[in-house]
C-alpha cells in the first residue's frame, strides 16, 4: 500500500493560491502570517515527515499560513525560492538548506531585508556567525547515541550485572559522521562512574547493514567471549544482531541490545521482545518547531541561536505510541 | 628436445612445461592464510583461529568459525559463480549487485506476510492480494527479474557489440535506480514464514556449494563449457569453429543474471528485509573472488573450484581479522593487497613455466 497523498504540485498550488489571497487579506488583518519555506526535497522520507510536522502544525495555528517551495536539491534553485519570497513580501523563511555550505547567500538576503530566517534539520555552515533575527532548529545528535546507552546501562543495573559486564559496538559506516558520533556517544557514557562497570569487547563497523551485522555478529559468537549487551549505531545494525543471536539460541532475555532511529522493523521487533532500546528522532517535532522559532522571531521574541528538539528514547512500555503513528 | 615432440606443425608435448592445476596454488595460499592467523591467535589472542581451544564444541575445530566462515561468503559466491562463467568468456559483469537490489526489493513485495505480531503489515507495499502468496511466487519472480536483467546484457554485449564493461556498468546504474524507484527509497520487510527458510541458518551455504557442484561439472564435462573457455580464449577462432558465439554470450549472461536474481531471493530471506541499497560493491567483491581464484580477466582461463577457494580465502580473513579484533581499515587494505598480489603470482608462474623451455 503506498502512502495516499495529494500531488505535489497541487498541494502547492493550492499553497499558492492561499498564499495571494492570504497577500491581499494583509491590509486588512494585521494578524496574518506568512512565512516561506524551502525545503530541500520533496522525495525524500524524512524530510518529507518533517514537512508534513510543519504544514498540520500550521493548520492549528491561527491566522499562519506557508508557503512550501520543494529545492529538488538545486542549491542556486533554493537561493532563488528564498530571494523570491523576500520580494514578496513573507513575514519569515524556514530553509532545509540544500547544500549547508552555501547558507552564507542566504543568511546575508534575509538579514539584508530585514526578514526572520530559521535553519531547519540541516545545520548552515556560518552557524558562529548567525545575525540576530535568525537561528537553527535541529535535533541534537549527542542524544541519541547517549540516550540509547544510558538506558541500557540502567536495564544491566537493574539485572544485576554492575558488578561488570562486557559488550560489543556495531558501528555504521566509518566516513559517516553519525556513526563516528553515536560510538562516541556510547563510549562517553560507558566512561561515566554510573555506567563504568561495561566493559567493550570489540567495536567493528557493520556499515549499516543488517546482512553485515548478522555476520559480524556471528563472527563475535564464534570466539565464545561472553557478553551482555550489543550497541548498534542503527536499528537494522541491531536487527540484524538480534537475527544472529536468535539463530545461535542465545536467549533474547539474557543479552541487552539497542539501536537508534525507531524504524518499522525495529518497532515489530521489540513488541516481539528482542529490541530492548531504541530513539526516536522526531523529525515532526522538528517541523512544528521551526515554525514556532519563525513566529518568535517575527513577534520580536528572544530566541536561542540553536533551538534543539529532543530525541525520544523508545522502550516496551512506550513503543505501542510509535507503531500507532 | 627432438624427443619431446609428438605432434606437426611445431605443437609438442612437454613434461616440464606442465603446470600444476593453478587451483592447488590458491588453495596452499588459503592454508597459508589459515597457518598466519593460527600463529597470530596464539600469540595475540592465546587461543587457536580454527580449532577448539576452549573445548566448547565436540570435535577438535571451532565449529561456529567455521560456519561464519563459508556462511559471510556464500550469498556473494552464489554471485561469484556467475561471474566467472562471464569472466571466462573474457566478459565482465560489473550489475550483478545492482541487479540482487533491484530484484530484492521486487523479490519482497511478492514474499510479503498479511500480519505481524497480530498487526497488518506496516510495510505491506500492495494491496492484500499480494500478501501471503505461496513461496514459489516470489522465487519464480526473483529468478525471472535476475534472468532478464542477464538476457539484456547478453543481447547488448553479443548483438549490438558493445562493450561488456559498458553494458554491465549502464545495467549496473539503471538496476540500482530500479531498486530505488520500486518503493520510493523505502524498505520493503515482513515475510511469510515460509519464505524466510530460504535463507535460514546454514541453507545460503548448502545452495551456494551444491552450485558450485553442479557448474563445476557443467564448465568441464559439457559441451555449454568447452563453449565458453572456447570463447574466451578465441572468439574469432571459436566462430570459425562453428560455434554460435552470439547466442552462448546471451546464455552466459542470462545464467549470471539467474544467479544474482537468486542471490537476491537469499539475502532477502536471511535478513527478512529488502532494502534499496542491498548489494552495493557485492558486484567488485565477486569478481575479486574469481580473480583470487585464478580466473583471468583475460578470459579463458579459471574454474569454478578457484573461485570457490577465492570465496573461502575472502571468509578466512574476514573471521581472521575480528578474531584478532582488528580495524576494518587494515581489512580493506590487506584485501586490496591480497588481490593484487594473487594476479601478480599467477602472473610470475605464468612467465617462468612459458620460459622453461
Amino acid at each position: 500500500m503506498r502512502e495516499p497523498s495529494a500531488l505535489p504540485w497541487e498541494e502547492k498550488m493550492k499553497k499558492i493560491l492561499l498564499a495571494t489571497g492570504l497577500v491581499a487579506l494583509m491590509g486588512t488583518s494585521a494578524m496574518a502570517q506568512q512565512i516561506g519555506v524551502s525545503i530541500a526535497r520533496f522525495d525524500d522520507n524524512g524530510l518529507t515527515v518533517m514537512r508534513n510536522g510543519m504544514t498540520s502544525h500550521a493548520d492549528t495555528l491561527d491566522g499562519v499560513s506557508l508557503q512550501v517551495e520543494d529545492a529538488t536539491d538545486d542549491v542556486a534553485k533554493q537561493l532563488d525560492q528564498i530571494n523570491n519570497f523576500v520580494a514578496s513580501g513573507v513575514d519569515a523563511i524556514i530553509v532545509n538548506a540544500v547544500d549547508t555550505n552555501a547558507t552564507e547567500a542566504m543568511t546575508a538576503a534575509a538579514a539584508s531585508a530585514g526578514v526572520p530566517l530559521v535553519y531547519v534539520n540541516r545545520q548552515p555552515i556560518n552557524m558562529d556567525t548567525l545575525p540576530d533575527g535568525q537561528a537553527f532548529v535541529a535535533s541534537n545528535e549527542i542524544e541519541s547515541g547517549t540516550l540509547k546507552a544510558f538506558e541500557v546501562c540502567k536495564n544491566l543495573r537493574a539485572a544485576g550485572k554492575s558488578g561488570g559486564a562486557t559488550a560489543y559496538i556495531l558501528m555504521g559506516q566509518l566516513s559517516n559522521q553519525a556513526a563516528v558520533q553515536r560510538t562516541k556517544d556510547v563510549e562517553d557514557v560507558l566512561g561515566m562512574d554510573m555506567c563504568n562497570f561495561i566493559t567493550v569487547i570489540d567495536k567493528q563497523t557493520a556499515e549499516w547493514s543488517r546482512d553485515k551485522a548478522q555476520d559480524l555478529m556471528t563472527n563475535w559468537l564464534s570466539s565464545g567471549e561472553p557478553f551482555d549487551a550489543v550497541f548498534a549505531n542503527n536499528d537494522e545494525m541491531a536487527i540484524g544482531a538480534i537475527q544472529a543471536l536468535k539463530a545461535n539460541g542465545i536467549s533474547m532475555d539474557a543479552v541487552q541490545v539497542g539501536g537508534v532511529d525507531a524504524t518499522a522493523d525495529a518497532l515489530q521487533a521489540m513488541k516481539a521482545g528482542d529490541l530492548d532500546v531504541t530513539v526516536f528522532q522526531d523529525l515532526a517535532g522538528q517541523g512544528s518547531g521551526s515554525i514556532d522559532t519563525a513566529l518568535k522571531l517575527i513577534n520580536g521574541e528572544a530566541v536561542d541561536k540553536t533551538v534543539f528538539i529532543p530525541f525520544k528514547l523508545v522502550t516496551p512500555d512506550n513503543v505501542d505510541e510509535f507503531i500507532a503513528n | 628436445m627432438a624427443d619431446k615432440s609428438h605432434g606437426i606443425g611445431g605443437l609438442s608435448f612437454d613434461s616440464s612445461k606442465r603446470q600444476w592445476p593453478n587451483e592447488i596454488n590458491v588453495f596452499f595460499a588459503l592454508i597459508l592464510i589459515v597457518v598466519i592467523f593460527e600463529i597470530l591467535g596464539a600469540m595475540v589472542m592465546g587461543q587457536s583461529f580454527l580449532f577448539d581451544s576452549n573445548d566448547r564444541f565436540d570435535s577438535i575445530f571451532n565449529e561456529a568459525r567455521l560456519r561464519i566462515i563459508i556462511l559471510q561468503v556464500a550469498i556473494i559466491g552464489i554471485i561469484a559463480i556467475g561471474v566467472t562463467q562471464v569472466i571466462i568468456t573474457a566478459g565482465i559483469d560489473l550489475s550483478s549487485g545492482s541487479v540482487l537490489g533491484a530484484t530484492a526489493m521486487i523479490v519482497m513485495s511478492f514474499a510479503q506476510v498479511a500480519e505481524v505480531n497480530g498487526n497488518p503489515n506496516p510495510k505491506a507495499l500492495f494491496g492484500p492480494a499480494f500478501l501471503d502468496l505461496p513461496v514459489i511466487i516470489p522465487i519464480l519472480v526473483g529468478l525471472a527479474v535476475g534472468t532478464l536483467a542477464g538476457v539484456i546484457n547478453g543481447a547488448l554485449v553479443a548483438f549490438a557489440r558493445i562493450p561488456p564493461f559498458i553494458v554491465t556498468l549502464g545495467m549496473m546504474l539503471f538496476a540500482r535506480g530500479v531498486a530505488l524507484w520500486w518503493s520510493d527509497g523505502r524498505p520493503v520487510s515482513f515475510p511469510t514464514e515460509t519464505y524466510g527458510l530460504i535463507g535460514k541458518g546454514m541453507t545460503p551455504v548448502y545452495i551456494f556449494i551444491a552450485l558450485a557442484i553442479l557448474f563445476h561439472f557443467i564448465m568441464k564435462y559439457t559441451v555449454y563449457g568447452k563453449h565458453t573457455y572456447a570463447i574466451g580464449s578465441n572468439e574469432d577462432a571459436a566462430r570459425m569453429s562453428g560455434i554460435n558465439v552470439a547466442r552462448h554470450l546471451v546464455l552466459v549472461y542470462a545464467i549470471a543474471g539467474m544467479l544474482a536474481g537468486l542471490s537476491a531471493i537469499v539475502i532477502t530471506s536471511k535478513n527478512l528485509t529488502a532494502q534499496s541499497g542491498m548489494g552495493f560493491t557485492y558486484e567488485l567483491e565477486a569478481i575479486a573472488m574469481a580473480v583470487i581464484g585464478g580466473v583471468s580477466l583475460f578470459g579463458g582461463r579459471g574454474s569454478i573450484i578457484g573461485t570457490v577457494i577465492g570465496a573461502l580465502i575472502i571468509g578466512v580473513i574476514t573471521s581472521g581479522f575480528t578474531f584478532l579484533r582488528l580495524g576494518a581499515y587494515y581489512q580493506e587494505m590487506a584485501l586490496g593487497c591480497i588481490i593484487v598480489g594473487a594476479v601478480a603470482l599467477d602472473q610470475w608462474q605464468q612467465k617462468r613455466a612459458a620460459s622453461r623451455s
